[in-house]
């Protein structure tokens, strides 16, 4: 049967993912027309994610969590791109303890540790190592242990009651060691947002070195992260994207 | 010779008691120091004097008194009796240095003058016990052994297990002297007087029926004494019941002398001659082995579970002795010498390691809170040294290289593949069954002392004691040390120590096998004449056999069969290179590592526990959970029977306790000591009804009496 | 019993019997239009009422919603019977003060861990439960802070307190050598954080005590204050394989509170969008069952037919999981005919490689050695712990709200069956799953090919004061969202009982008197979720 079914594998990062349905795609920022100095309407945004800056409406990515508010039911909608390689570097990486180095470009153990999340990360992880996307062709493996792992990847706004473990487990790891912060949840709370019971973020606890906002993103996002994390491709740019596809959903 | 045998064991004898009367007069404070030294010194005495006839030859033989109808008293002390009291020596020498300082937890409480003259006056015994060659003074000194023994095991008598323990060996002991009692006595019918030697010439001229009567009695006697099964039922609750010293003299001493009086009766004064005689030995062994060990992995007790060990390896040594028995009687003398010698290393390995053990156990008693390993854990922190030899001892007898314990059993299992010189078949398939099984208790082995070494001194502590353990005094672990060192020699040096064995079954076998266990290569001798064609041993030169010859240490130990000339049948072994090459590989590992990393950072995190807050020892593997499977695999033979299994709930729904109790049968209990202990309650109830107290039936009885006698006169 | 097929045959009756049963005793009104009958009564009745309610008329607990007002405690027990017989909620009223409650969790054990929770969110105590404390707040919250009550701040942090050094975890086991297995929060490859206890002397586990509540993100006390716009996107984003159907739940709450229904099309578009969550569910599910016993093909082979899944939604809807779909009164979205069209289409060839897969299965003797027999929920428990959901179907006790309490397009019937098993083992779960999957297939394509026309969206509504309960057959059961909006247009109080909730309770029953090693192929057969259990 599984000769039958072929290879299905994606080609990214080799080669882009033109495939449909891979990205729910994000909202981008436009600069705003100024031939009369008029200022756009900002839409609404239930997370905050939206701001005017200057002469430009720009999106905050950690805080978008992809409700399509912005695109549907705004007067004036937003552009949007169906993009994926959204991973953003958090630290300059000058500490040496904290590089991972070349005998880990090709081979990096990962741990995931879920604090609180929703559980559409998770899944978006766990296709990871699945047919489709199997990074284990791209060298990274997942562990049960984090005394073995490298890289760390943390879900969720981090609740209270997770906020042990995860410290535990981040401690328990040996270095070099890197942190992946994955989904809007990690980066800024996502829609609990800090509070009584959660953090508002895996940063308040332990140190982040690749954030990957969405809710949830898509595998290819998080391949894209730990390329990036393994020293292995560039980040996307953040303020202006450019364009790849702007096509309204 | 220049060293008198004769006089090293006069000298002895009165050391010995010299000791007892110092036990008895020396107030406490002295007391035990004084135990220490003289029990050292007798040691010493003995190890020269049998050490002397072990390595230059026949020894003293002493002509005593005369006593009237009994004959003369005799003692000797040939090649078999050294090697015993080597090795009888060779663990009273640290136990004696270990008392020092362990007994002093009875002070007060029980007499510690009468623990010294019981212990000297055991060591007499025992010496003389295996000097003895003439029947009477040797029923003398078993039966002075065996109660002294008796007193040992019974020495904390407040408890009342404990004199039940005692009482159980007491009987069993007698019921088996008696039966090598009669043995003997039947062998006496046909000679002039009662010595040894007298026995050997005339042992020839039974017949058939008497030679297995002898047989039969002192195997099942001696074999009470060693611990076979089934007459084991007194060992596991002996020797725990014993103060801890006590208990590494009665493993590591009373029950070689079991394997003593079978090797003296069986192979020397009256050979096997018959090949089922010698099955019979190799399966009680076999099955001695399975049973011990069986029971040893799921005792969480540290003591009973080395007794149920001590039980396991005499077994080994018995199937060695028949396996010899069979080769013996089928005419392959050179196999049946190295089976004997097998099983006389044997006992010699397992004295050491099963000493060290106890020792070991004894210290972890004394300092940790107790026996059970469910309550212990983590003691590796604070008692290193223990830990350390301790490990020595259970990798010895796990039967790891470069430990002694390897070289026995390796040695076993190749003496049993042996079997397919023998013409019957029977036998042979009895020797794969047995084989079998012994392989079979040797994994067994490893997983019970994995278990005990590692429930005990690793992992976290699951009591207070345990948590606060502190690391016994010097005179404690230098004993365990030493025994370590020995341990190791053993294990190494197997090359020099077999020609010694072998000269001591010689005698029995009336061949040397040595030439045939160990060729001229790896040496760095010039080659030996050997039984063996040029033609043979140049082939192994071509394969690079003589590598190392003349840089590294010691003989390969190799057997060599040449069984057909197309398939010349080839096992060996260096343990002392193993040792060699694994110094080498670790030591350069270290310093690899040390040069490489030496400017890391080391960090010590706590263990993960999957994001506990605290890992409680609770949440640990106890010693029952490690053992379990065992347990459920084997539960026929267990016959665990499940006491108490009661489910509280609350409001109908809600589960607040589940209570779970087992309880195990001892399975040789189960099938042969209770039987006999209803079949003589059933005989003591007739004989009770016999006593009905009324004038006529005692008239009866005595009318009845009186018409047998005329019957036997008329016919007669 | 004889009872139960006497009521359901005549459903106003019903409302009869209640009423002449308990009017003496509470006061009974009934709505017989909505089909909600209000029993309000005093405490010490309350246990007899809800015995009756659960055991002679064959009723279902629902939920347990507790609401503070500024001078009482409302006490709102709900159960439900079928569509004829409608809703009967149990309500006590008592005064601040008494914060004693009597323990229905004897009688009605479903309620045993809603009890739980409103002691330790509300500090509430249940008379007679012999085990409170340690569910939802772990051992560093400091005790007699409560919060759910009005007078927590739920934008502070709250103050940590050392821990006791002798804190242990409850051990219910008693036997020599026996100890606890933790699996702590943190294990497996992929697995959401959640903590057990196994309970054993070495082979089998004799007991397990799990310990839930690492996610919990406090939804109900966030959602107090907020609109209603911000509380649907919490209500969708809690469990997000399941978002759709909660975020239906809740719609469909906000539209019983305000009387609005949304046009038909939106409806249809509705339980289509909801079967397709449902179908994409159940083969993640499957896909963690093949994965947990190592049976690599397999879990490849279904791993392939997800990730289409997700893609499909994707490109139906923008979203992989149905984010952003659902609003009170309809849709955001609307989907073309020709697109619904297509879906069923690729769905139908997705289902014939299901077919295919199931096949093989069913002859892969290993995969079945561990399966079959394994990790058995008998009717008996299923019944009194009230599950739902393919667990309980798999025991026999069919609970299917599609059928039961018809919602939104199911009033209409499209032909489909529930399937049900009865053996209660890990196969008959896999099987129920299996079936599942097949009957949403057939229900997308029956509303493909027959959506009808109209908007997405009903016209523009007012938010109104008032309370509700709205309820879904979510992927993994039954969901009850009960909603309470004030007089200030936004939410008072929100209560969410997730299938997952109610399952959990269950899973020891399953796990008990099997081996180690069954324990994670137990947890996946169950395939519950984690985030959705602890909100």
């Amino acid at each position: 049967m599984g000769l039958r079914t072929g290879i299905k594998t994606t080609q990214y990062p080799d080669s882009a993912e033109t495939a449909p349905g891979v990205t729910p795609g994000r909202p981008c920022g436009i600069v705003t027309a100024e031939a009369e100095g008029k200022t756009s309407e900002v839409p609404p945004c239930p997370a905050e994610a939206i701001h005017l800056r200057g002469d430009r409406i720009s999106v905050d990515y950690p805080r978008c969590v992809q409700c399509f508010r912005c695109v549907r039911s705004a007067r004036e909608p937003l552009d949007y791109e169906w993009s994926y390689e959204w991973a953003l570097p958090m630290t300059e990486d000058r500490d040496p303890s904290r590089r991972l180095g070349k005998p880990f470009a090709r081979s990096i153990h990962l741990r995931l540790v879920d604090a609180g999340a929703c559980r559409a990360c998770l899944s978006e992880i766990e296709q990871l190592g699945k047919p489709y996307y199997n990074i284990h062709r791209l060298g990274f493996f997942m562990t049960p242990t984090p005394r073995q792992a490298d890289v760390l990847l943390a879900v969720g706004p981090v609740t209270d009651n997770m906020r042990l473990p995860l410290q535990k487990a981040y401690d328990a790891m040996a270095t070099p060691k890197k942190v992946i912060a994955i989904g809007t949840c990690a980066l800024s709370g996502g829609v609990f947002g800090p509070s009584f019971t959660s953090e508002g973020g895996v940063a308040k606890v332990i140190p982040v070195d690749v954030a990957i906002p969405g809710c949830p993103p898509p595998p290819l996002a998080m391949i894209h992260g730990l390329m990036l994390v393994a020293g292995r491709q560039v980040p996307a740019q953040t303020e202006l994207d450019l364009p790849s596809e702007r096509r309204t959903p | 010779m220049i060293i008198d045998t004769y006089s090293l064991v006069v000298l002895f004898l009165g050391t010995c008691a010299l000791g007892a009367v110092l036990s008895a007069i020396l107030p406490d404070r002295s007391q035990l120091k004084a135990l220490a030294w003289m029990a050292s010194i007798a040691s010493l005495l003995a190890l020269s004097a049998s050490g002397a006839v072990l390595l230059f030859g026949d020894a003293s033989h002493a002509r005593l008194w005369q006593l009237p109808y009994f004959g003369t008293i005799d003692l000797y002390m040939d090649r078999i009796s050294a090697l015993f009291i080597f090795v009888t020596a060779l663990v009273y020498l640290p136990v004696s240095i270990f008392s020092a300082e362990y007994m002093e937890k009875y002070h007060g409480r029980y007499s510690l003058k009468s623990f010294g003259v019981f212990y000297h006056l055991l060591f007499a015994s025992v010496v003389l016990t295996l000097i003895a060659a003439d029947i009477v003074s040797f029923l003398i000194a078993w039966e002075a052994m065996t109660i002294l023994s008796y007193l040992l095991v019974n020495y904390e008598h407040e408890h009342e297990e404990v004199t039940r323990s005692g009482y159980l060996m007491l009987a069993m002991s007698e019921v088996g002297t008696v039966a090598a009692a009669l043995a003997l006595l039947i062998m006496v019918g046909a000679s002039e007087n009662f010595t040894f030697a007298s026995l050997k010439t005339a042992s020839s001229g039974l017949g058939q029926f008497a030679k297995w009567a002898v047989f039969l009695l002192s195997f099942s006697g001696f074999g009470v004494k060693a611990g076979l099964v089934p007459g084991s039922a007194w060992l596991p609750r002996a020797h725990p019941a014993a103060p801890g010293n006590a208990s590494a003299i009665l493993s590591g001493v009373i029950l070689n002398l079991g394997i003593y009086g079978i090797v003296r009766v069986n192979a020397d004064l009256l050979p096997v001659a018959y090949p089922s005689q010698g099955l019979i030995v190799l399966v009680v062994g076999s099955l001695s082995a399975l049973i011990g060990i069986l029971y040893a992995t799921t005792e969480n007790d540290m003591k009973k579970m080395l007794a149920h060990s001590s039980i396991e390896n005499m077994g080994i040594i018995t199937a060695c002795l028949g396996a010899g028995f069979i080769f013996g009687a089928y005419g392959h003398p050179s196999l049946a010498g190295i089976a004997f010698i097998v099983a006389l290393y044997h006992m010699a390995n397992h004295s050491m390691y099963k000493a060290l053990l106890f020792l070991g156990a004894s210290a972890v008693d004394s300092k940790a809170g107790g026996r059970n390993m469910n309550r212990l854990g983590g003691l590796i922190k604070g008692m290193p040294w223990t830990a350390a030899f301790f490990l020595v001892g259970a990798l010895s007898i796990a039967a790891l290289p470069p430990f002694n314990g390897f070289v026995t059993e390796w040695l076993t299992l190749q003496t049993l593949l042996q079997s397919s010189v023998l013409s019957s078949k029977a036998i042979k398939i009895a020797f794969a069954l047995c084989g079998a099984t012994l392989a079979l208790t040797a994994a067994l082995a490893v997983t019970c002392f994995v278990k005990a070494f590692a429930m005990s001194f690793l992992g976290i502590a699951r009591s207070e004691e345990a948590k606060t353990a502190m690391e016994a005094r010097r005179s404690a672990t230098i004993p365990m040390g030493f025994l370590a060192i020995v341990c190791l020699l053993l294990g190494i040096l197997p090359t020099y120590i077999i020609p010694v064995v072998d000269r001591v079954v010689a005698p029995v076998v009336h061949e040397s096998v040595v030439d045939g266990l160990a060729p001229p290569f790896f040496t760095f001798t010039p080659s030996k004449d050997t039984k063996f064609s040029d033609a043979f041993v140049s082939e192994f030169h071509d394969l690079g056999a003589q590598v190392g010859r003349g840089i590294l240490p010691g003989r390969g130990l190799v057997v060599l069969h040449q069984g057909s000339e197309r398939n010349p049948v080839v096992f060996a072994m260096s343990t002392s290179y193993t040792l060699v090459v694994l110094a080498l590989l670790l030591g350069t590992s270290a310093l690899l590592v040390r040069l490489i990393f030496r400017r890391r950072a080391v960090k010590r995190q706590p263990a993960w526990d999957g994001g506990l807050r605290r890992l409680l020892p609770e949440m640990t593997y106890t010693a029952t959970g490690f053992s379990n499977p065992v347990r459920v695999i084997f539960d026929s033979i267990f016959r665990p029977s499940m006491v108490e299994n009661t489910r509280e709930t609350v409001a109908g729904h809600f589960r607040t306790a589940i209570r779970n109790g087992r309880s195990e049968t001892y399975i040789v209990d189960k099938l042969a000591v209770q039987p006999i202990f209803r079949a003589s309650r059933w005989l003591a109830a007739v004989v009770v009804g016999m006593h009905s107290a009324r004038v006529n039936a005692y008239a009866g009885y005595i009318l009845i009496t009186l018409l047998i006698f005329l019957a036997i006169q008329g016919f007669v | 019993m004889q009872q139960g097929a006497h009521y359901s045959s005549n459903p106003a009756n019903f409302t009869d019997i209640v009423v002449s049963r308990w009017a003496e005793e509470a006061k009974v009104s009934a709505d017989r239009e909505k089909l909600i009958i209000l029993i309000q009564c005093a405490s010490e009745k309350l246990q007899g009422i809800c015995r009756w309610l659960f055991a002679e008329t064959e009723c279902r607990f629902a939920t347990l919603v507790v609401q503070e007002t500024s001078s009482e405690w409302l006490l709102r027990y709900i159960f439900y019977g079928d569509f004829e017989r409608g809703q009967v909620h149990v309500l006590v009223r008592q005064p601040h003060a008494y914060k004693m409650i009597p323990s229905i969790s004897e009688q009605v054990h479903a309620a045993d861990w809603h009890e739980r929770e409103v002691e330790d969110l509300f500090g509430l105590t249940f008379e007679g439960h012999p085990r409170l404390g340690d569910f939802v707040l772990h051992e560093e919250w400091p005790d007699g802070v409560n919060p759910m009550r009005l007078s927590f701040d739920a934008c502070k942090p709250y103050p940590h307190r050392e821990v006791d050094p002798e804190w242990q975890p409850v051990k219910i086991l008693q036997a020599s050598g026996a100890f606890m297995m933790p699996i702590g929060p943190i294990y497996s490859d992929y697995a959401e954080s959640a903590q057990f206890f196994l309970e054993t002397v070495g082979e089998d586990v004799v007991r397990t005590t799990p310990r839930f509540f690492y996610k919990y993100r406090g939804l109900e006390k966030l959602a107090e204050g907020r609109s209603i716009e911000q509380v649907l996107l919490m209500a969708e984003r809690f469990s997000g394989t399941s978002a759709f159907a909660h975020s239906l739940a809740f719609c469909q709450a906000v539209e019983q509170v305000c009387g609005i229904q949304p046009p038909a099309r939106a409806q249809a578009l509705r339980a289509l969008l909801g079967e397709l969550e449902r179908l994409r569910h159940h083969v993640g599910a499957i896909a963690s069952i093949c994965g947990s016993t190592a049976l690599a093909v397999a879990t490849s082979q279904t791993s392939i037919l997800e990730e289409e899944l997700l893609r499909l939604t994707c490109i139906l809807t923008g979203h992989r999981y149905l984010f952003g779909l659902n609003v009170p009164g309809g849709l955001s979205l609307d989907l073309s005919d020709e697109k619904c069209i297509d879906l069923s289409v690729s769905i139908a060839s997705l289902l014939g490689r299901l077919n295919d897969l199931q096949e093989m299965l069913r002859f892969s003797s290993s995969f079945l050695d561990r399966i079959e027999e394994v990790g058995i929920v008998s009717r008996q428990g299923a019944v009194s712990y009230g599950l739902v959901g393919p667990i309980a179907r798999a025991s026999g006790v069919s609970c299917d709200l599609r059928k039961i309490l018809p919602y939104g397009f199911y009033n209409n019937a499209p032909e489909f069956s529930t399937p049900v098993e009865s053996e209660g083992d890990g196969y008959a779960r896999l099987r129920v799953l299996f079936g599942e999957v097949k009957e949403s297939a057939s229900i997308i394509r029956q509303i493909a090919f027959s959506l009808p026309s109209g908007g997405i969206t009903s016209e523009h509504f007012d938010i109104v004061p008032g309370q509700a309960l709205g309820w879904v057959e979510a992927p993994l059961g039954a969901a009850f969202h009960w909603l309470s909006i004030g007089n200030d247009s936004k939410v008072a109080r929100y209560r969410v009982t997730p299938p997952s909730f109610t399952n959990w309770h269950g899973f020891h029953l399953a796990a008990e008197e099997f081996a180690f090693q069954d324990f994670p192929i137990i947890m996946a057969t169950f395939a519950l979720s984690n985030a959705e259990s602890d909100r």
